[in-house]
């Protein structure tokens, strides 16, 4: 795969892609507006580049990740190999038949039934009458939704619209198959067949497309990965080396970015989808929210099993006896790690005037490698926020153990009796993220990040 | 024509999109095709009573005079109205899927003329009724309503495909046709003859609308037993071209901003 075949199944070229600003004006002009101000301005008045100048082939079969931060330009860039969005400037070039999965089920209409609507997307997908008939049955079979076929789509779970949705997507038999986050839909077992389907896919040499926040599919799944930061290029190539260096430059740079009161946006549109949420009456504002380790140093750079202390800085602006704190803790996928708060812990508030600071301290952070978010709140003993904050903080926890799930007990592996292993690797032991890179130095392994200077261990 | 190929290479698409959207609209009700009747024979009714009853008027028949011009004036303020909303009702489809986006009107249009199609039986028993009656005879220019009803629907894309994309920037454009085709009504002849306009400049003016020579050619061969005039043939040939050609310039100057716009 890696050798260079002369037909590609996609080929980028020097992409760029900016979305209009409308700027205080209201993004919809009126007609009226524009008769009557003779102000019709068709003309934005500024743009953001999403996509800067991107550049990359992808060959026939190949399996292909897309990470990179929210905003950074990656479902973009999937639209624009779909031809839902033309670039600005540069070519993208697509050889085969596409099938993107970018929302399932987009085109269902809720008042007709299943059976019609599989017609309908199967036509908007591209097939013909005829072949979806040959494919009905194993689109039907696949979806598992059999006995609702003739209901009206609206009756139907959001689940089995999923499946209805993803079911007539990968029978298209595309050439190339974009993937746009849709694999952590659906129950267990759904997901399962899923990922069996796509692999599968990838067996009879399907050329596959993944914009994904879950890394573990990036490694798993992808021959090549490319990781988009703000619309630019970082860094293509080996799955894990690309996810390894995004890890890394996330926990760097995070250091100075989530925290920041009133940061100024800097992803470019389109906005992220788990953007900071606010709100409360503001009587307690939550100033500040940081991670520090032991010694008071703010940082955002996880290692597995490391001590980490979340400082969460307050301002009263009237004196308050009832007041509660809260965090919780949550995993990209949204699934609650933790939660709790001052109150169910037994903490009774009795003043609470100007500023203070609360820590919440970790002797150790059994979480296992991936994305977090946390949540901070400061709320009455009934519930009313004065401050809620979500996603006030973007949590990146490395790991160079490739274990997987949410929690990692603390942990070591005892062997009694005639058993024997050649070694340990120690490379692959669990260590922070600093240390990790001074391993690599050891090991000479050139990652695409320039490597500080750092003594030997 | 690369368009004209673009919708030919789609015409599944937009034929299970209709059908679609006339099963989505007939479900659920029990009266089904009669709701998209309702309208028209309403106002049908409505003046009929007026100028039989209130201000009778010279015309013979007239509930079939009127019945001819209301039929296709409906398909045309229906099909525009509607297809205002048909790209932001649609946005998932513009912003997630590879879609044809000038399917969306001609879908609403085409659903329109099914609508249009069913109800010219209605108008048919209402000749033959007259017929038996004595008041009215059958002529065979009837025949030449597909033929009518061909260049009014090639003329209505046009407009459909123009106001659906800019619908898409100006959100007040519905609101602002809504009003427009109720005064549509009024200056199209379809409650009175253009001949009985007593002012010289308003039946100009009159002439000047474009569904005039279509709401005069339908009311000629269906009601007057006659073939439509040359002239009104001519401008009829020339709105239905003119229409689509612009409908298809600002369309396509409009296409790539739709999925950003929505």
């Amino acid at each position: 795969m890696a050798d260079a075949a002369p037909d590609f199944a996609i080929q980028v070229e020097s992409v760029s892609k900016s979305y209009r600003l409308w700027g205080r004006r209201s993004q919809f002009a009126t007609l009226k507006s524009a008769l009557l101000k003779r102000d019709l301005k068709l003309d934005p008045d500024a743009s953001v580049a999403a996509l800067r100048n991107v550049s990359f082939t992808i060959d026939r079969g190949e399996a292909f990740g897309i990470i990179g931060r929210n905003g950074s330009g990656k479902s973009t860039m999937l639209k624009l190999i779909s031809g839902i969005l033309k670039p600005t400037s540069g070519t993208v070039a697509v050889n085969g038949r596409i099938a993107a999965l970018i929302e399932l089920g987009a085109g269902f209409h809720p008042e007709i039934t299943g059976r019609e609507n599989i017609y309908i997307n199967g036509i908007m997908l591209g097939l013909s009458r005829r072949e979806i008939e040959q494919r009905f049955d194993k689109i039907v079979e696949f979806s598992g939704i059999a006995e609702f076929l003739d209901q009206p789509v609206k009756t139907y779970s959001s689940g089995m619209y999923v499946r209805l949705g993803f079911a007539v997507a990968v029978h298209v038999d595309p050439d190339i198959l974009l993937i746009d986050e849709v694999l952590s839909v659906g129950d267990e077992e759904f997901s399962a067949r899923c990922i069996a389907k796509i692999q599968e896919m990838k067996y009879r040499g399907v050329t596959l497309v993944f914009v994904t926040h879950q890394l573990d599919q990036v490694r798993n799944l992808c021959d090549r990965a490319v990781w988009l930061d703000r619309g630019q290029l970082e860094a293509i190539g080996d799955p894990m080396r690309v996810v390894d260096a995004y890890l890394q430059e996330v926990s760097g740079t995070s250091l100075a970015e989530p925290p920041v009161e009133a940061a100024p946006e800097e992803t470019p549109a389109p906005p992220p989808r788990d953007e900071e949420e606010r709100w409360g009456s503001g009587e307690v504002l939550i100033k500040r929210v940081s991670l520090t380790d032991e010694e008071g140093r703010e940082l955002v750079a996880l290692g597995a099993g490391t001590p980490v202390t979340i400082d969460i800085d307050v301002e009263a602006r009237a004196p308050q006896d009832d007041f509660v704190f809260g965090l919780g803790l949550y995993h990209a996928d949204g699934t609650c790690v933790y939660g709790t708060n001052t109150d169910l812990e037994g903490y009774a508030s009795q003043r609470l005037d100007g500023n203070a600071r609360v820590r919440f301290v970790m002797p150790s952070l059994d979480l296992v490698a991936g994305t977090y978010r946390l949540d901070v709140a400061v709320h009455t003993r009934n519930g009313r926020s004065f401050d809620y904050r979500r996603n006030v903080v973007r949590i990146v926890v490395g790991s160079r153990v490739h274990d997987v799930g949410v929690y990692r007990p603390k942990h070591e592996w005892k062997f009694d009796g005639a058993i024997a292993f050649k070694a340990v690797d120690p490379h692959r032991a669990n260590v922070p993220a600093p240390i990790a890179e001074a391993i690599r130095e050891v090991e000479g392994d050139s990652s695409p990040q320039p490597l500080r200077p750092r003594r030997k261990r | 024509m690369n368009d004209l190929a673009v919708l030919f290479r789609h015409r599944q698409l937009i034929a299970a999109l209709t059908a679609r959207d006339l099963k989505a609209r007939y479900r659920g009700s029990i009266l089904g095709f009669f709701w998209s009747l309702a309208n028209p024979l309403l106002l049908l009714a409505v003046y009929t009573l007026v100028f039989t009853r209130f201000f009778p008027n010279s015309i013979e028949a007239y509930p079939l005079f009127l019945f001819a011009g209301i039929l296709p004036w409906t398909f045309f303020s229906a099909s525009i109205l509607e297809s205002t909303t048909s790209i932001s009702a649609n946005a998932g489809l513009i912003k997630k899927v590879m879609f044809p986006a000038e399917a969306l009107p001609l879908v609403v249009v085409l659903s329109h003329l099914v609508h249009f199609a069913l109800a010219i039986p209605i108008l048919l028993a209402a000749i033959v009724a007259f017929a038996a009656l004595g008041k009215f005879t059958i002529s065979a220019t009837i025949l030449l309503a597909p033929l009518l009803m061909l260049l009014q629907t090639i003329f209505i894309a046009g407009v459909a495909l123009i106001v659906s994309s800019a619908s898409v920037l100006f959100r007040d454009l519905r609101d602002i046709i809504a009003n427009l085709m109720q005064l549509g009504f009024f200056v199209t002849p379809i409650i009175y003859q253009i001949s009985t306009v007593p002012s010289r400049p308003l039946r100009a003016l009159l002439r000047l609308n474009p569904m005039t020579p279509f709401v005069v050619s339908y009311q000629k061969i269906f009601f007057e037993r006659a073939l439509p005039n040359l002239s009104d043939s001519v401008l009829m040939l020339v709105y239905a071209a003119a229409s689509l050609l612009l409908g298809f310039f600002v369309f396509d100057r409009l296409r790539d901003t739709l999925a950003e716009a929505i």
